[in-house]
Formats: C-alpha cells, structure tokens, sequence
C-alpha cells in the first residue's frame, strides 16, 4: 500500500502547524512582556495581594496531567485501538474542562469579590489579557475535542482522522506549555 | 455639506459616494454585457495560487489610484503658502495623510508583493500550487475585507486620523472618541491575519514543494527572498496583533496600557516599531528578489555572486530585527541606546550595498535587453542608493535630533519604499504579466508609463529633501511664505501630477493590451528560471510530469544546449486545489464582525463571533483530503 499521498500532505500540514504554533509563542510573549513590564504597578492591587498559591496549585493540578492523559490517545492511535483513543480523549477534556472552571472562578472572584477590575492597574489590566488569552485557548481547545470526538464517530479514513488528531495533540501541548511559562513568569514571583 | 436626515457630511464625502455608485453601476452593466460573471463567480471560489495572485495584485492597483488620490489631495494643498484647498485642512488632513500611508503600506505594498510570489514563487520552484490553497484563498479574502473595512472608514465620515503610526496617547479614546481609530483597528487585524497565513503557506511551500533536485541553494533569488520575508512577517506580525489588541483595550475596555498616569505612551512604540521595522524590509526584501531574477534574465547572465546574495537577504532579514529604536531616537532613551540602534542601523548599509554591486557586476558584460521590467530595475539602483544614503544619515542618532519628523524623513522613507518596493512591483508586473493574463503589456507605454513615473518621482521627492532641511515638519497641512519652503512643495506638486499621470498610461496599457494584444508564448522573455517552462498563463496543475533539475537555471542551460527538461520518476504528491465559496463567505462575516467591533454592538460580536468559529468546524467535516485518502486506502 502506497502512503506518499497522506504521508507528504501530513508533512506539509504538520510543519505549517508548527510554524502556526511559533507564530503564537512570538503573541504570548509579547503579552509576556507587556505583563512584566507593568508589574507590579505603582497603585491598586499588587500581585501578592490578589494572587493566592491555593488556586495556581489547584489549576495546574488538572491543567498539567491533560497533557501526560492526551499521550494515552496518542498511543492509542499507534496501536490502532479506539477504546484508548476515546478514553484520552474524554480524560483531557474532563481535566480541561475543569481547568476552565477554576479559571473563570479565579477571574469572577478577582473582578467581582475583590473589586480588582481590569481597568484598576496595568499589572490586573496585562494579567486578564494574557491568562485570559490562554484560558481562551483552552476553550477553543474544549471545542476542537468535541469536534474530533465527532470525527472519530464519522469513520474517517484512518490516516485523515490520524492527521487531525495528531495537529490537536500538538496544539493541546502548546497550551500546557504556555501555562507552565504562566506558571514562572506570572505567579512564581509572587507567590512564594 | 448638509444633506437632509443625514446631517453635516464634508463635501469630498458626499463625492466620494456619487463617484463609488456611479462606477459600481457602470462596473455591473458591463459585466453583464460582455457576459463575464461566470469569470467573476470561477475568481470567487478559486484556490488556484496563479488566480488569487492575480487578484491580490488587481486590487492592490484599485488601492493604489485610492491611496494615490490622497496624494493629490495633499500634494494640491501644500502646493502654495496659506493654502485653502477644497477640506482638506485641520483634522480633515489629518484624516488624508492617515489613509494615505496605511492604504499604502498595508493594502498597496505588501499585497502587491504577495500577489507576485503567489504568481511566480511556486512556478519557479516546480510546486504544482502553495501547500495549502484553501487557506491561500482565506488569506486573500481577509485582505480584501481588511481593505474594505478601512476604506469604508471614509465612507462613514469616520476615517482614521492618528497617522499610519497610530501613536498613542493620540489614538487613545481620550483624545480620539469615535469609530475612526477602530477601522484602523481592525482593518489592519484582519488584513494581517491574512499576511500570518500566507507568510506560513509560502515558508513551507518553499521548504517542501521543490522540484526533485532542486536544492536551497539553487534556487533562484525571488523564492529566497520570499522564504527571509515570511519569516520575519512571522515575527512582526504577532507583535502587530497583540499592539492592536492592547490599543483595543485601552479603547474599549477602560484599560490604560497606554496612557494616563499608569500607561506608557513609549511602549506602543517599541511594539509599533518592533513590527514596523521589520515590515519595511519585509517589504523591500521581495522586491530585491524580483530585480535579482529580472537583472538576471535582462542581461542574459546569472546573478553574480548568487551565495552573497542570499547571505545578504538573510543578514538584512535578521539585522532588520534589531533597529527598530531608530524611529525612537528623540523619545528620550539615552545615549547608550541611541549609539547601539545607531550603529545596527548602520550595518545593514553593508549587505545592502553587497547586493547593489552584485546587480551591477551582472550586468557588466552581460547582453542587456532594454524591456520594460529592465527598465524599472536600472530606475531602481540609483533611486534606492540615495534613498540608502539618506538612510545612514538618518541613523547617526545625534543629527536626528534635527531631520526627526521633518520632511527630510518623508523624502527618505518614499525614496526606499517607491524607489524599491513599488518599482520592484512594477517590474514584476510587467515581468510576469504574461504569466497572469496570457499577453505581454505593451512595452511603448511601459517606457511611457517608467520615464513619466520615475521622472515625476525625483520631482516629487528630491526637493522634499531641502524642504526638510529647511525646516518643513511632516504632517501640516499648511505653511507661509516666510518659511522659504514655497519652491520645494510647488515642485513637488507638479511631480505628483506627473506620477498621477504616468498611471493612465497603465490604464491605457491594460486597455490596449487586452484589446488589441497578441497571445503570448510560454517563454516571452527568454527566460532562466521554470516559471518560464510552463504556458502562459500559468494551467493548473502545470508541472505534470515534473522537472528534474540538476543546477541553477537548469531551463536556460538545457535551452541553451537544445535539449529538453528531464522529469522525475515519482515525485511527491501536488496539494489538493478545491473549488469553494467558504473563503470569501468567511470573509464576508469577518466584515461583519468588525463592524459589530467597531461600533460595539455586544450581542452582534457574540453572534457573528460565533459565525466565525463555525467556519473551522465547516471546514474540518467538508475537508477535501478526505476524498485523496479514501483512494489511497482503497490502492
């Protein structure tokens, strides 16, 4: 059986993901940036007053494990099983989801229990922004699970539904690697 | 103007949508006469790289007459001391010179740029199409609808008016309430999106689609330049889009990033900057590329010296990341910074000046033919060395203090950015018309159109020079007798009309060409590269079988011993082109949503947002791979 035709369009598929995925890390760190340069702030909040160790710790307990349950749907392609596909899958989602949860319970207790707004200090004003954009990602994540849980439904060939999730796989990472840079440059500081 | 239920509307307004429905409704007859909306509907859902090409540059030429009637408007003002022309004073000005620079840069330069390597880059390297012609065609319409987005600005009375640079605090809500700064906005958001995508469609294009044996290092010199360009667009333009989001934050969303008490007006710079640096030379390196292959095959020779040239693409491409403090000079940075900037500044006169003389040591001895593409080339050397000088002059920090913000800068950066990247484009056009259209323009009008354009250009832009020295600040809409300025603008007046009017000899060449113009051959110019292997206009699909290549302009050598290409055995697969409407659907909600944005209708953003991400979703269930992996599961 002849595979140049899936295995050289993956190719270009995956390195223009790649590619994709740089271009992201150059907008996050320019959000890094912004976030260091203005924190912290000369008036309002400071961020060893919002932030508490708690909730960081909390987060990452379910953010980080996505990554390591996403690796079973990656073996579970390798070893052409769907049962370990499916059960990566829906692990990752559930972690993610729940990700997601704390996060905008971390945002709905910062804004509206604490009163510390956006427009308040530039240090809450480059925190929503970039965490924000992250938890974003993370959404956007939730949704293409769904999407490729349906995929996975719709008896793809096999090579189409294994190029697509490896490119989510990829993406899945990305976010966990963003959020472990979040970790050090955003709350490290602080916390400790 | 008082129009009744509408209210006050400046008269040039009211004009401009008389003018724009009375040629919308001349365009729409015609099109139905001469029968040609099929054509119109086959554009609309290509995915073809030769076909979206060609639109890109079609409406980068329509931007150009509408950022070129700024021009006029600017250039008529400024004509004569205390001048009082039509509107255009006060904020109204403010207005023309802002859509002047940002149509041209954004919606004139980089998609004229583009539209030449979607033509010719995947022909020169033996690629059947880009790697992904479904996002190419995504690119295309979300540069079209951030053009439309912007332009329509001027249609609500609402243009943009903070300058190209959109320097805060001024283009911060405190001192700009309205929509006007928000079509600038998100018309460069969306636009540059499209710019992300091709950048990315062309890296891995150039890196995967070669023709068998056609290795890095024997491509030619368009191709290079178009890989060096989309890497730093990569990198720019992130860093555009995140400004963006922070300017819209601070518009709409009450956070200070840039200015009051707690924003820093100096930090949008550096992100200004940091993007708007590289973009220039993200604008200039392809057109080195066009005038390396047109040099080339205009004089029958290789490049000389083709592995400086590359490293020169490269080290400007990378030095381009590490000047953008130079446009900062006066802000306050201190002597250290100033001398660091100064001197990377500095360095990039070294590759620059390396490429200058290897053009000029390919054509010596060399059999020139005198063609409209060589033409805007040999236009070109002079014009960007003094636009090059004028350069090094500007980056010795201490003497900025002096030019910064004068016209001496105007000078400077049109002499670069005509002299280079728009006759770069030019002669690209003319070069590779035949590619696009099947016929060669006509090379009397070309002279034509290059002697009156390059001859109202020095006009134009040499005096802006003295004028700049003498003092004249940029963006004033007016001046006095007293200033000793009067003879510099009166001469450049009459030079902008002179380039207003070389542009109807391309009108009237595009007319005469398609009128009366014989079909040309696949190879009008005798060419080098493969592009010129295949017929013209470029068929879809064309290098089947594919080339084989053995060295540098393999084609010209075989020619040249009277033997055919060789082809390859097995070569990869080609990517899989699609006939669709998703794209400029797409396009058409991006609009949408931007307006919602743009005059924060909340619940339109969430809907149309939505409308947006549906899209993704449509295109993972209609994905046109599946069909090509099905037949190779079934072989």
């Amino acid at each position: 059986m002849n595979q140049s035709v899936s295995r050289e369009l993956f190719g270009d598929k995956r390195l223009g993901f790649y590619i994709y995925l740089g271009v992201e890390a150059v907008m996050f760190a320019t959000l890094f940036a912004t976030y260091i340069i203005f924190t912290p702030p000369s008036k309002g909040v400071t961020p060893t007053e919002a932030f508490d160790l708690r909730s960081v710790i909390m987060a990452s307990v379910f953010l980080l494990p996505s990554s390591a349950t996403l690796l079973i749907a990656e073996k579970g392609l390798k070893d052409g099983s769907r049962v370990k596909v499916w059960i990566g899958l829906i692990t990752t989602f559930v972690l993610g989801a729940v990700f997601l949860g704390l996060e905008v319970h971390e945002f709905y207790k910062y804004a509206v229990h604490e009163g510390y707004t956006i427009s308040m200090n530039n240090f809450m004003a480059s925190f929503y922004t970039l965490v924000g954009l992250h938890a974003s990602h993370v959404a956007f994540g939730l949704c293409w699970m769904v999407l490729l849980m349906l995929q996975l439904k719709r008896n793809l060939p096999s090579a189409l539904f294994n190029e697509k999730q490896k490119i989510f796989n990829y993406y899945w990472h990305f976010v966990d690697f963003i959020w472990v840079m979040i970790i050090i440059f955003v709350y490290s500081p602080y916390v400790f | 103007m008082n129009l009744p239920s509408i209210g006050q509307i400046p008269s040039d307004v009211v004009a401009a949508w008389i003018f724009t429905i009375i040629v919308g409704i001349v365009l729409l007859v015609w099109l139905t006469k001469l029968k040609k909306w099929p054509v119109v509907f086959e554009y609309m859902r290509t995915t073809h790289h030769r076909k979206i090409g060609t639109m890109y540059i079609l409406f980068a030429i329509i931007f150009f007459f509408r950022a070129g009637m700024d021009a006029m408007l600017i250039r008529t003002q400024l004509a004569v001391p205390k001048n009082d022309f039509w509107v255009f004073q006060g904020d109204k000005y403010n207005e023309v010179f802002t859509t002047h620079g940002t149509i041209m840069i954004f919606f004139v330069a980089m998609p004229l740029l583009i539209g030449l390597m979607n033509v010719a880059v995947p022909l020169q390297i033996g690629a059947n199409d880009l790697a992904f012609p479904y996002l190419n065609a995504i690119s295309f319409w979300f540069f079209l609808a951030g053009g439309l987005i912007f332009n329509m600005s001027f249609f609500m009375n609402s243009a943009p008016n903070a300058g190209w640079t959109a320097y805060a605090p001024l283009s911060t809500d405190t001192y700009t309430p309205g929509p006007n700064i928000n079509y600038y906005i998100l018309g460069l958001q969306v636009s540059g999106l499209g710019t992300i995508f091709t950048a990315i469609n062309m890296i891995v294009t150039v890196i995967r689609l070669r023709a068998p044996g056609l290795k890095l290092s024997k491509m030619p010199l368009f191709p290079w330049s178009t890989l060096v360009t989309s890497s730093l667009i990569l990198v720019a333009f992130p860093v555009l889009t995140i400004a963006l989001v922070l300017l819209m934050f601070d518009r709409f969303y009450g956070t200070s990033f840039f200015t009051g008490e707690i924003g820093s007006p100096v930090y949008w710079q550096h992100l200004f900057w940091i993007f708007g640096h590289p973009e220039v030379y993200i604008l200039i390196l392809p057109a080195f590329g066009v005038f390396s292959d047109v040099i080339s095959n205009f004089s029958r020779k290789k490049v000389y010296g083709y592995t400086s040239m590359v490293i020169a693409l490269a080290l400007i491409g990378l030095l381009g990341f590490m000047v953008w403090a130079h446009h900062m000079f006066t802000v306050g940075m201190g002597p250290l910074a100033n001398s660091v900037f100064a001197i990377t500044t500095m360095l990039i006169a070294i590759p620059t000046g390396v490429k200058v003389f290897n053009w000029l040591f390919t054509m010596r001895g060399g059999v020139i033919r005198m063609k409209t593409p060589m033409l805007f080339a040999l236009g070109f050397i002079p014009t960007f060395v003094m636009g090059g000088v004028t350069g090094v002059m500007l980056a010795v920090a201490a003497a900025d203090y002096q030019y910064h913000d004068s016209y001496f800068v105007v000078a400077h950066f049109h002499y670069t950015m005509v002299g280079g990247t728009i006759l770069g484009a030019f002669a690209g056009i003319y070069y590779w018309y035949p590619k696009m259209t099947g016929k060669v323009l006509d090379d009397k009008l070309g002279r034509w159109h290059f002697w009156l354009f390059l001859i109202g250009f020095h006009l134009t832009f040499l005096p802006q020079h003295f004028a700049g020295l003498n003092g004249m600040p940029r963006r004033v809409y007016t001046y006095t007798w007293a200033d000793n300025v009067f003879i510099f603008n009166a001469i450049s007046t009459v030079g902008a009309y002179l380039m207003g009017i070389s542009m109807l000899f391309v009108i009237w060449n595009l007319y005469k060409t398609h009128r009366y113009g014989k079909k040309a051959d696949g190879d009008p110019w005798d060419g080098r590269t493969l592009d010129w292997s295949v017929a013209s206009p470029a068929p879809e699909h064309p290098f089947n079988p594919m080339p084989k290549v053995k060295r540098m302009d393999e084609f010209w050598y075989r020619k040249v011993n009277n033997k055919g290409l060789e082809y390859a055995d097995d070569p990869r697969p080609s990517p899989i082109s699609v006939e669709t409407y998703q794209p400029i659907i797409l396009a058409g909600v991006m609009i949408a949503l931007s307006i919602a944005f743009i005059y924060l209708w909340v619940w339109l953003q969430v809907i149309l947002g939505a409308g947006v991400l549906s899209f993704l979703v449509i295109r993972s269930l209609t994905d046109e791979r599946r069909q090509a992996y099905r037949e190779e599961e079934r072989s």
